[in-house]
Order: C-alpha cells, then sequence, then structure tokens
C-alpha cells in the first residue's frame, strides 16, 4: 500500500502543474456550460448580474455564529455572482432563472477537474488494453458526473422552500419525482463519485506499482 | 473602603464607555416578497409608509440609538431563509411552506434559531392559491386534469395545495403529470397554451385572469386549510432587541389598518410600490377580499403549519420543527398591549368568506370617478351597461361566488340567468347545477350587461 502511496504521490509531482491547469479549466468550464443550458434551456440571453462580497460575507458570518459547523455550512452556500434573466413583464421584474457563482463549488469543482486530470494521466500511462482503458475512463467520467451534478448551482423561483442542486436538473428537464427523490441524495452522490475517482486512481497506481504478467501480457514494464 | 474606592473610580471610568454602548448603531435588516401580496403588510406598506422608523423605541437603553433599517426585495421565501442564516437579514416575511423551512433549517443548527412572531394576513380556507388553465381551454374542473400536465412551483405553498387537492378528488400523482416550473414562466405558459394548467400563489392567478389568459378551475379555499404569511427573526436579535420586535410588529398591525381605511388608494399605491395590478391587488386588499389583515398567531395556524410540514416531510424530507420553541406570542402580546388593543379579541375573530361576504355590494372600478359599490346584480349590470355606454373606462369589476363567497372579477365570473335574477360563479359546474335547479342558463357577462342596456 506505500508503494501505491507512494506511486499516487509520484505522479501528483509530476503532473501538478496539468492537475492545477485542467481543475481551474473545468471549474470555470462548468460555469459556462451551465450558462449555456440555461440560455438554451429557456431561449433568452441573460439580462442581469450581481456581484457579492464573498469575503465580507464569511467574515460577517464567522463574527455571528456562535458554532465553526455552523458558520462554515452558511459560507458554503454564499454566492460570489448571479448572472440570469429578469421577467419585467411582472412587478418589478422577477429572476426567471440564474446561474450562481458559489466559490465552495468551484473548489469542489476544482478538485474534480484536478483529479479527474490525475486519473486520466494514469490511464493514458497504463499499458492495459483497450477495452480496459475505456472501461476506466468510463468509469472516470461516471464519478466526475456524479460530482458536477450535485455541484449545478442554477436556480429559480421554483422551489421556494429548499432550493437545491437538484433544481439545476429540474430546470433542464429532471422530472418532479425523480427530483425530490434524488434531493436527499446529494452528499452520498458526491461522495460516490469522488470515492469511484479515488478507486479508478488506487488501481491504475497499483497496477503501475506492482506490474504483473496477467496486467501485461506482453511482458513490457507497464511504463516502457 | 479601599475596594469601594475601587469600584467607584472604574465605574466613573466605564461612565463613557456606557454612553457610547448606548448610542450603538443598530442595523435592521428585514427581506421581503414585493411579488406576493399577502406579504406586503409586514413588507412593502411598512417600508415605503416608514412604519418601522414610527415605533422604532428611542428611550432606556435605546435613548441614543442610531438605527440603519434596510429592506431587501426577493422573489420567494427560500433565499430569505439563507440570507437570515447569514445573518444579512434580521427579519423575514414570507408564506407558510417557506415559513416551515425556515424555523427548521435554523433548528438544524447547532447555534441558530428565528422565532414566528406574527401573522401578516390569511385566507381561513386557502384562497391565494389556484388552478389556472388558459383561457380558452375547454377544462372547467380539476378531474378534467386527469391525463393532463399540470405545472407548479415545487415546494411552494400552491405545490402543496396541489397536491391536497389532486388527493382529495382522488387523482393518485400517476394520473397527472406533475411539472416543476416557475410563476413567471407558469403564466408564460398558460398564456401560450403550452401547458394544461399551472397552481400558483398569491397574486400569480389572479394576475393571469386579469390580463384575460387564464381562467381557474380550482381555489385554494377548497382545501380547506388556511393560506398565512407572516414574520419569522432571529433569535440573537430578538433576545438582544425585543422592544425593535414589538415596534416590527406595531409597524404590520397599522400598515393593516392603513390598507383597510381607504383600500383604493391603498392600492394605488401600492400598485406603484410593486408593479402588481391594482386591480388584482384590490382583490385582495379590499373588504371581501381574498385576505384579512391582522397579525395574530391563532391556534388554527399552528394547526395549519403542522400539516404543511406534514407534507414537507413526506415530500422534501425537511428537518423536524420543534412549534413550541419556535412560535412565541411574547412579542405580539406586548406589541398589542403598548397599543391599547385586545389581542386575544383579534386571536379569537375569524373572518370567514362564506359568511363575512354574504350580502356585501357587487363594486365597479371606474378609471376617473373610483370604486362604486350596488348592492344587488341587476343595480350592477345597469351601473356597468351606462358608465360602457358613455364610453367610460371601467378597470375592473368585481361579484362574488354564490358557492363560496369569493370575490371574483365580472369578467371572469360565470353567470347564470334565471328569470329577473342573475348569479355569479367562480366554477362553471356550479353554475349549471344553479341554473338546472332554477330554470335559468348560462350567459356571458357581455350577454348579462346587455340586459340592461337602454336604447337611445
Amino acid at each position: 500500500m506505500t508503494r501505491v502511496a507512494s506511486t499516487i504521490w509520484t505522479d501528483i509531482q509530476a503532473n501538478w502543474k496539468t492537475m492545477v491547469l485542467h481543475g481551474l479549466i473545468f471549474a470555470l468550464l462548468f460555469q459556462f456550460l451551465m450558462l449555456i443550458a440555461l440560455i438554451v434551456r429557456f431561449q433568452d440571453l441573460p439580462n442581469y448580474v450581481a456581484f457579492y462580497d464573498w469575503f465580507g460575507s464569511a467574515v460577517h458570518i464567522i463574527q455571528s455564529t456562535p458554532s465553526w459547523r455552523d458558520a462554515v455550512q452558511i459560507i458554503w452556500e454564499e454566492w460570489l455572482i448571479e448572472i440570469g434573466f429578469m421577467n419585467y413583464d411582472y412587478g418589478m421584474g422577477i429572476s426567471e432563472w440564474s446561474l450562481n457563482v458559489v466559490p465552495s463549488r468551484l473548489v469542489m469543482l476544482f478538485i474534480l477537474g484536478a483529479t479527474v486530470s490525475l486519473c486520466l494521466a494514469l490511464v493514458r500511462r497504463d499499458g492495459c488494453d483497450v477495452g480496459t482503458s475505456n472501461t476506466m475512463r468510463a468509469t472516470t467520467g461516471l464519478g466526475a458526473l456524479l460530482v458536477a451534478m450535485t455541484n449545478a448551482t442554477m436556480s429559480w423561483v421554483v422551489c421556494c422552500a429548499t432550493p437545491s442542486w437538484v433544481v439545476g436538473l429540474a430546470m433542464l428537464g429532471l422530472g418532479v419525482s425523480t427530483s425530490l427523490a434524488l434531493e436527499t441524495m446529494g452528499p452520498l452522490l458526491t461522495g460516490l463519485g469522488f470515492g469511484t475517482l479515488a478507486f479508478i486512481i488506487v488501481v491504475l497506481a497499483a497496477r503501475k506499482a506492482y506490474p504483473t504478467k496477467e496486467l501485461d501480457p506482453k511482458g513490457a514494464p507497464a511504463d516502457a | 473602603m479601599k475596594h469601594f474606592t475601587k469600584s467607584a473610580i472604574l465605574a466613573a471610568a466605564m461612565m463613557p464607555l456606557a454612553s457610547m454602548a448606548a448610542a450603538e448603531k443598530i442595523s435592521i435588516a428585514i427581506g421581503h416578497q414585493s411579488m406576493c401580496t399577502d406579504t406586503y403588510t409586514a413588507g412593502i406598506v411598512v417600508k415605503e409608509l416608514g412604519l418601522l422608523e414610527k415605533y422604532l423605541p428611542t428611550d432606556g437603553k435605546y435613548a441614543d440609538a442610531e438605527y440603519d433599517v434596510s429592506w431587501a426585495d426577493y422573489s420567494s421565501g427560500g433565499p430569505i431563509t439563507n440570507q437570515m442564516l447569514a445573518n444579512k437579514l434580521n427579519f423575514g416575511v414570507m408564506g407558510d411552506y417557506p415559513l416551515i423551512v425556515n424555523g427548521a433549517k435554523f433548528q438544524e443548527t447547532d447555534s441558530l434559531r428565528t422565532l414566528y412572531v406574527a401573522g401578516t394576513g390569511y385566507n381561513l380556507k386557502g384562497s391565494g392559491n389556484a388552478i389556472v388553465v388558459p383561457v380558452d381551454s375547454d377544462m372547467y374542473s380539476i378531474t378534467d386534469l386527469v391525463g393532463k400536465e399540470v405545472s407548479t412551483p415545487v415546494g411552494s405553498a400552491a405545490w402543496g395545495m396541489l397536491l391536497k387537492a389532486m388527493q382529495d378528488n382522488n387523482i393518485p400523482t400517476s394520473e397527472y403529470v406533475l411539472k416543476n416550473q416557475s410563476p413567471a414562466v407558469g403564466a408564460a405558459n398558460i398564456a401560450a397554451g403550452k401547458i394544461d394548467a399551472h397552481s400558483d400563489f398569491c397574486p400569480w392567478s389572479e394576475i393571469m385572469e386579469f390580463r384575460g389568459t387564464g381562467r381557474k378551475i380550482y381555489d385554494g379555499s377548497e382545501t380547506g386549510v388556511p393560506y398565512l404569511h407572516g414574520v419569522v427573526v432571529r433569535e440573537d436579535f430578538a433576545t438582544e432587541y425585543p422592544e425593535v420586535v414589538e415596534a416590527f410588529i406595531k409597524a404590520v398591525w397599522e400598515a393593516g389598518e392603513w390598507i383597510r381605511s381607504d383600500p383604493m388608494e391603498a392600492v394605488s399605491l401600492m400598485e406603484g410600490w410593486t408593479g402588481v395590478e391594482k386591480e388584482v391587488l384590490y382583490l385582495y386588499f379590499s373588504e371581501g377580499g381574498h385576505l384579512t389583515l391582522e397579525p395574530s398567531i391563532k391556534d388554527e395556524w399552528v394547526d395549519a403549519l403542522k400539516f404543511n410540514h406534514g407534507v414537507l416531510v413526506k415530500e422534501k424530507a425537511i428537518p423536524p420543527l420543534d412549534f413550541e420553541a419556535w412560535i412565541t406570542e411574547d412579542y405580539i402580546r406586548n406589541a398589542y398591549a403598548d397599543l391599547g388593543i385586545d389581542y386575544d379579541a383579534d386571536k379569537a375573530s375569524m373572518v370567514d368568506p362564506v359568511v363575512a361576504n354574504d350580502g356585501l355590494p357587487m363594486e365597479i372600478w371606474h378609471a376617473r370617478d373610483g370604486v362604486s359599490s350596488y348592492p344587488s346584480l341587476p343595480d350592477f349590470l345597469t351601473a356597468v351597461a351606462a358608465m360602457q355606454g358613455t364610453g367610460a373606462k371601467l378597470n375592473a369589476t368585481y361579484v362574488y361566488d354564490d358557492e363560496t363567497g369569493l370575490k371574483l372579477f365580472g369578467k371572469t365570473a360565470f353567470w347564470v340567468k334565471a328569470g329577473d335574477e342573475y348569479a355569479t360563479f367562480l366554477r362553471k359546474g356550479e353554475a349549471e347545477a344553479y341554473a338546472s335547479a332554477n330554470g335559468g342558463s348560462l350567459v356571458t357577462f357581455d350577454e348579462a350587461i346587455a340586459d340592461f342596456i337602454t336604447e337611445g
């Protein structure tokens, strides 16, 4: 196990710049894709944007919340940017849809992007056959999908009782019963997604750390 | 003696600090909803009339206090709760379902709580929520929704009403397609005929009716579950500044009095503040309207909130809520006592539209002359015909549902003519039944008016 950990650490050291770059690209690209999805879904370009003092809010929350656990959970939901479409046909205008850029979710997506980057680097360096390689990539994609899905930050004036990650999926057409069923599973799905990615990394690192005849039919070193 | 001297010196040294403490700046931040009529008496009216400032304490520990009152407008209750959790808002004004989530989410934390300190207004039977179909739809009853697509803002009071209405009418969820939709998109879809029906909260259904795009087929009053809105405040704020909370409740009470004193003037001003058409607001705030403006916390409200919490627990798995710890009458009782009003009398009173609206006059809102009232439908129709004959612009007309006592737009009611008598109904089914029982027939509003157009 030490060799596996050592292999992972070596790969992280070798790839950290790429991982950071991929993490940043993934986090930003995901925001962009959510925005595109909203524009396509609602056929309206965004017509308002609001910026929030995230750092000021975080300091204020820490100062006014006795429990650290509560403070962290509240800061977790704080927004940095809100961009959306305001419908002025009703009242003084009502936000029909919005994309919320939430720093905590950006961090999650950054970690996700970096992890996927590491997975793919390990897959590329692995000497397995095409089928196994594709299976690894597909599993990596599944893990990424689960995490990304639960970090969607699209919202509208629908779930006025409990805004949550499934709102974004509902906006894109997910059925009511499915979204209600999924709503409480957010942390589980996130854990499952990251767990899947971690599993892939460990498997690939193990294959590299303990090369065997079965894993390498040609008998050549996996990284030859 | 030495100890006494030290204490005296210390006390003298602390005097300036004490005075500085008294001169503290008290920030009061309130989250309200200008697109939700039932919150207005704790929201836009208090804000625009400066009623909170009027009642804020200025003596005792508040003698040198500097108040910084700020208001933030939201489209729904959810974000208000999030902002209250972040302590960016001290007070929140919202409807029953979001209120429950507010209390439950705070009680889920280790260190934060809110208190439900006052109502804003209510409808005893649940009017305010409704199911609307496109105006040209051939659906006239909730039972027509079998096999159809129905949208609603999931998690709202309108969603809870829809679930109960369907259950009451033995329509299981498998027999209709439920879609999650925001009010603005739902209203647009109704106008375009893109959805079979849409269930929404106040005042969206009436906006659709007034604009001529939608027609109610089911009113929330049929569920019999009271529809209410209220005020929550962070407990830490209430503990530190109880007199400010009481001031807020006094402002809520006065906002109700102000509206009652001249509803037409009030809704005209509110239209300017909120953008919601005054004719729609009049349906809520006038005598016989959907909303009873009275902030007391009645036992029936607690029962209704518990019922709603049960729905949310079942459908959305929200956290538990200790109602005993959450709801308090301490502040409202003190506020009423200061105002010299009998709280228990208000708490005991209950306005049932069926009883209260019986015999109320019909109304015509003339664009120039304002609102005039008429004791009978023939008198009303005579006046409408006469006004139309002069080419006058009528903003709206108001009649009452024979069945429920609900105030309706004259143009959206189903009219029955039986001999020389007329009756008005919310739903076609009841109108047909009445016509059948009384040897009458359904007529349109224009046909009823035409009966009273005089020659020359």
